[in-house]
């Protein structure tokens, strides 16, 4: 392969830097318009095993809401995304949740667990 | 199926509920059926809201006889059912010379038809009544006047229903067999034996009139375009504003019409359609209603229209012109009688045409009054037009009064609780909006939305399938928010 | 009725009103009343249960409601009165508050008030979309609050009219419960939205966007069946010949957010036609002395860290307020001048270190803004990149403002 030039924004924080991405071989030789050094991070890591954190949510028994917002705990490969989406359609709490709260743990063997993002308090019988 | 009805009533629109209402005067069993979900779904809920003062009508016709009484009946008919009813006057205006005589015209006509206090007036006065309108010169008609169309249509059925009516949603007249001295009656929801049906079926009257065997009507629908404007903009008219409508334009001209509350609604167009339920805005007329909205009203902005809508008139003529036909309202044979071609001003003539029709009807059968017939509606609670002491005393008797749903038209849950257990049984999104006005301001249900259907929710348990904007098929969901993953 | 004499009314629990209290109550604001017309704190942060919140303020990357209950449980430890259920009804010039809840009616008098009622979402009506209105036409919220909160899924095969953020976050909500975005539309010839949103929200899972393209048409009598897309031309005119027609059952609106000042309105503050915000000085107090702003009920952002860092100066100015704590007055108008949609605030002093927030027009690159004086140049900054998608803080510290009447920021080729 050729030198070849790719585009890419960086997504790490909102300043959305719009990165010129040199690569030789397909091994990067440079990298432009980054603000922080976080950009080149960012290119190495999208371009040869892109993560993603995955928020989403759970069904959710007792509580004063009927679903539980949850989150990867840290970002998983992105081809791993769909698998734990398939895996929260069938997962079911109980209220009370709160924020942080272990609901599944290393989910579709993505090596991270889903955690709640949400504190819901029980719903109260009349 | 042993019963047989005395009239079965096919349409429930502001005419059908109005004459099912006088109907339950008298010992009499009566059926209203309506196709849609509700009533006022066709022509009845889609209008200017105007109580008209009857001089646009050429004289010595139907359509002016009854326009004239209708005017004179509504004022005591919204009091009773509860209906808002205010007199804020019209002004025809005239904005060159070669526009008055049109002006002078309708004023005769006015004057044999009976509409009381019509004047012309000149640009002074104009300006003095519309501060934001300029004209030449204009006819003032004080006593035309604007009403809740819905409010009206509904507290009609619901005064039918506590008299004994039976008012029938979702109900569809699929076929009419008529027998010696009955019909049978077949729709969607089973079958009825009638001695006598009336026809108030609007856009559909030529289809419901054809089934009782009275071929050769043909309702053609002309469409009607609408904007509706914020309340913020609502201080900018007071009154009704007409032009002179553009010639053979087969209407009244686009115009501006403050609502009862407090909205301004913008239009109608006119335009000649194939289906009667084709109600889709079209992207010219938008336009051009926008455009002239603004050169009516310059500080209009786009944010300032809420809403766009149509309704179709039921025409019995097949061209645009000002050619009038008039309305048909007879007995065809015995047992049958028809309306047919009840467009403008349907709204203001509904109570005379109820009367007309009770009329005949007397001529032929001896109607005996109930003594228990009861003609009071309760008017429901408008909490955003309280004052803070009223509002203050509701809540402390009922704290659901002070749990607002509908920010926008600062609407209570106990409103939406009582729209949503309505004596009709109308359970849809678009029903409790008509009645208690949740979802019809400026967010359009974008925050208010959520919580109607959680209300729905908690007090009716339904199925989601029963979870609608309107009518069947109207579906809001596919599913709970799982259920796309869980199928797969 | 309830009467309460308070000596801070903050209007809205959302991130905004939240900050804002909190902040008053750092300068020792005794009484203060938080009001929310919901039944929980938190604003819209509460539906948003996407990441991306927090990197400014917090230095990590939290999803909405986490973002929420850290203000939430500030506002249970500061020890901060707040109503929820709550409507605020009118606000009066005196300062005195109708508001509506389940305990009664309340009449509140404040010696200050913080307006942080946050902003609506443009609707079908305000846009003039035509075609017939069946069941499946949902504003991009609140098919959010659907979706995360009631646990209703709004459609199966959508299209979604806008990229602003919130139509792109929904695209990728949707696919990843199941449905099919089959479009996303965008009149404009680039997003509205933040670009990490397009990458991580569309690239991400292959939805198309088409730019210079408006839905021209939805279809369906009971639900949506299809809507009909067209480019359009430089007048945002669709060109008939380019319609297509979608099948789907779903249109997202994701169409602009309003400030939604309608108690302003009716309260005599003044609004900016540019903003939709009330125009305030450089302490975000409005043309009543005494009531503040910030949120998005001032002007739309796009971060809510800004949100919070912003209300916490209207916390801050409305505790000098009420304290006596005299401000500079504010006479140099600030004018939004070529290539800029507007600047907030509308007023400086020029006397004390400010920052102006603006938006530009239209995206650009080697840009510079350059703040003027009549004609004469006081500063230029060079802008690599601009887009109207991402506010810009500018700083107008160090900068001799003494004569000045007028300030006027334009953007030009740098």
């Amino acid at each position: 392969m050729a030198d070849s030039i790719k585009k890419l924004v960086c997504i790490i924080c909102p300043n959305s830097c719009e990165l010129t991405v040199y690569l030789d071989e397909g091994e990067i030789t440079k990298v432009k318009g980054n603000l922080c050094p976080k950009g080149v991070d960012y290119v190495r890591e999208e371009l040869y095993s892109p993560m993603r954190t995955v928020t989403s949510t759970v069904e959710l028994k007792g509580g004063v809401l009927p679903l539980a917002s949850v989150k990867t705990s840290k970002p998983i490969p992105k081809e791993k995304i769909m698998d734990v989406m398939d895996l929260l359609a069938d997962v079911m709490v109980w209220a009370p949740v709160e924020v942080g709260q272990l609901i599944v743990e290393n989910a579709g063997e993505s090596g991270a667990n889903i955690i709640s993002t949400k504190k819901i308090n029980k719903k109260r019988k009349h | 199926m042993s019963e047989v009805l005395d009239y079965l009533i096919v349409g429930g629109g502001v005419v059908g509920c109005n004459i099912a209402r006088e109907l339950s005067r008298f010992d009499l069993k009566t059926v209203l059926c309506e196709k849609e979900c509700d009533v006022a779904m066709g022509t009845s809920g889609r209008n200017s809201g105007v109580a008209h003062a009857g001089f646009y009508m050429i004289p010595k016709t139907l359509k002016a006889e009854l326009n004239v009484r209708g005017h004179q009946m509504l004022p005591a008919l919204c009091e009773e059912i509860g209906a808002q009813y205010n007199v804020i006057g019209k002004l025809v205006v005239a904005e060159k010379d070669d526009e008055i005589p049109y002006l002078l015209k309708l004023k005769r006509q006015g004057e044999i038809n009976g509409t009381q206090g019509l004047r012309l007036i000149d640009a002074d006065e104009v300006s003095k009544i519309e501060p934001n309108i300029r004209a030449l010169k204009a006819l003032y008609s004080p006593t035309s006047a604007i009403l809740d169309p819905f409010q009206l249509t509904i507290g009609l059925a619901e005064n039918a229903l506590i008299n004994g009516a039976r008012i029938e949603l979702n109900t569809e007249v699929l076929e009419i067999k008529h027998h010696e001295d009955y019909f049978t009656v077949e729709t969607n929801k089973g079958s009825y034996k009638t001695r006598n049906i009336i026809n108030s079926a609007g856009l559909y009257a030529d289809k419901i009139s054809a089934l009782a065997g009275v071929e050769g009507y043909r309702i053609y629908p002309c469409r009607g375009e609408y904007h509706v404007l914020d309340k913020g903009v609502g201080h900018l008219l007071n009154t009704l504003v007409y032009p002179v409508p553009p010639k053979d334009s087969g209407g009244l001209g686009v115009h501006l019409t403050p609502t009862v509350d407090g909205n301004i609604m913008l239009g109608p167009s006119a335009d000649y359609i194939n289906e009667p339920c084709d109600l889709a805005n079209t992207p010219d007329v938008m336009n051009q209603l926008l455009d002239e909205a603004r050169l009516m009203l310059p500080a209009l902005k786009r944010k300032d229209f809420i809403r766009s809508f149509a309704g179709n008139r039921p025409k019995l003529i097949p061209t645009s012109s000002n050619e009038t036909v008039d309305y048909v309202i007879k007995e065809e044979y015995e047992g049958f009688i028809n309306l047919v071609g009840i467009e403008s001003p349907g709204l203001t003539a509904a109570p005379a045409i109820a009367e007309r029709v009770i009329g005949l009807i007397k001529k032929r059968d001896e109607l005996i009054e109930k003594k228990s017939f009861n003609p009071k509606r309760d008017k429901p609670v408008r909490f955003s037009r309280l004052t803070d002491e009223q509002k203050a005393r509701l809540i402390a008797a009922e704290p659901a009064y002070g749990q607002i749903v509908c920010r926008c038209e600062t609407v209570t849950k106990k409103e939406v609780l009582d729209a949503l257990h309505n004596p009709l049984g109308a359970k849809s999104i678009n029903s409790i909006k008509i009645r208690s006005r949740a979802s019809m301001g400026r967010c359009q249900g974008g925050f208010c939305w959520p919580k109607i259907v959680q209300l729905i929710e908690d007090e009716l348990k339904p199925e989601l399938k029963d979870i609608r904007l309107c009518g069947a098929g109207s579906n809001m969901f596919i599913g709970k928010t799982k259920d796309l993953r869980r199928i797969k | 009725m309830k009467r309460r004499e308070i000596d801070l009314a903050v209007i809205g629990g959302g991130p905004a009103g939240m900050a804002a209290a909190l902040a008053a109550r750092e300068k020792n604001i005794k009484d203060i009343l938080l009001i929310e017309r919901n039944h929980r704190l938190g604003g819209i942060l509460k539906q948003c249960i996407h990441d991306g919140f927090g990197i400014e303020l917090f230095n990590e990357t939290l999803t909405g409601p986490e973002y929420a209950q850290r203000y939430v449980e500030k506002i249970h430890d500061k020890r901060i009165e707040y109503l929820t259920d709550t409507m605020v009804l009118s606000l009066s010039p005196d300062k005195k508050i109708i508001g509506a809840s389940p305990d009664g009616l309340l009449d509140i008098r404040a010696k200050a008030v913080i307006l942080a009622m946050g902003c609506r979402e443009r609707t079908r009506g305000n846009i003039a979309i035509p075609g017939s209105r069946p069941a499946g036409v949902y504003t991009a919220g609140c098919a959010q609050n659907f979706i995360n909160l009631k646990n209703y899924m709004v459609g199966k095969d959508v299209v979604i009219l806008g990229s602003g953020d919130i139509g792109l976050i929904m695209a990728r909500r949707l696919t990843l419960e199941g449905a099919r975005v089959h479009a996303v539309v965008e009149v404009l010839p680039y997003s509205s939205g933040l670009p990490r949103n397009i990458r991580q929200c569309l690239t991400d899972y292959d939805i198309p966007l088409y730019l210079n393209h408006t839905v021209t048409g939805v279809c369906g009598l009971k639900r949506v069946e299809s809507v009909r897309i067209a480019e359009v031309d430089d007048r945002w005119r669709p060109k008939p010949e380019t319609t297509k027609e979608i099948k789907c059952d779903t249109l997202l609106l994701s169409v602009g957010l309003i400030p939604e000042n309608e108690l302003s309105n009716a309260g005599g503050i003044k609004i900016n036609p540019d903003t939709g915000g009330p125009i305030v000085d450089e302490n975000l107090q409005t043309s009543i002395s005494g009531v503040y702003a910030c949120g998005n009920v001032l002007h739309v952002h796009d971060i809510v860290d800004w949100v919070s860092m912003e209300a916490s100066k209207a916390g801050v100015k409305a505790a000098e307020y009420l304290t006596g704590i005299k401000t500079s007055e504010c006479n140099i108008k600030i004018k939004a001048g070529c290539g800029i949609r507007y600047v907030m605030p509308d007023m400086i002093s020029g006397t004390r270190e400010t920052d102006l927030f603006l938006r530009v027009s239209a995206p650009g690159r080697n840009k510079k803004i350059t703040l003027k004086d009549k004609k004469k140049i006081l500063s230029s900054v060079p802008k690599v990149r601009v887009n109207p998608a991402e506010m810009i803080k500018l700083s107008l510290n160090g900068l001799d403002l003494s004569g000045v009447n007028e300030l006027e920021v334009q953007l030009e080729d740098g």
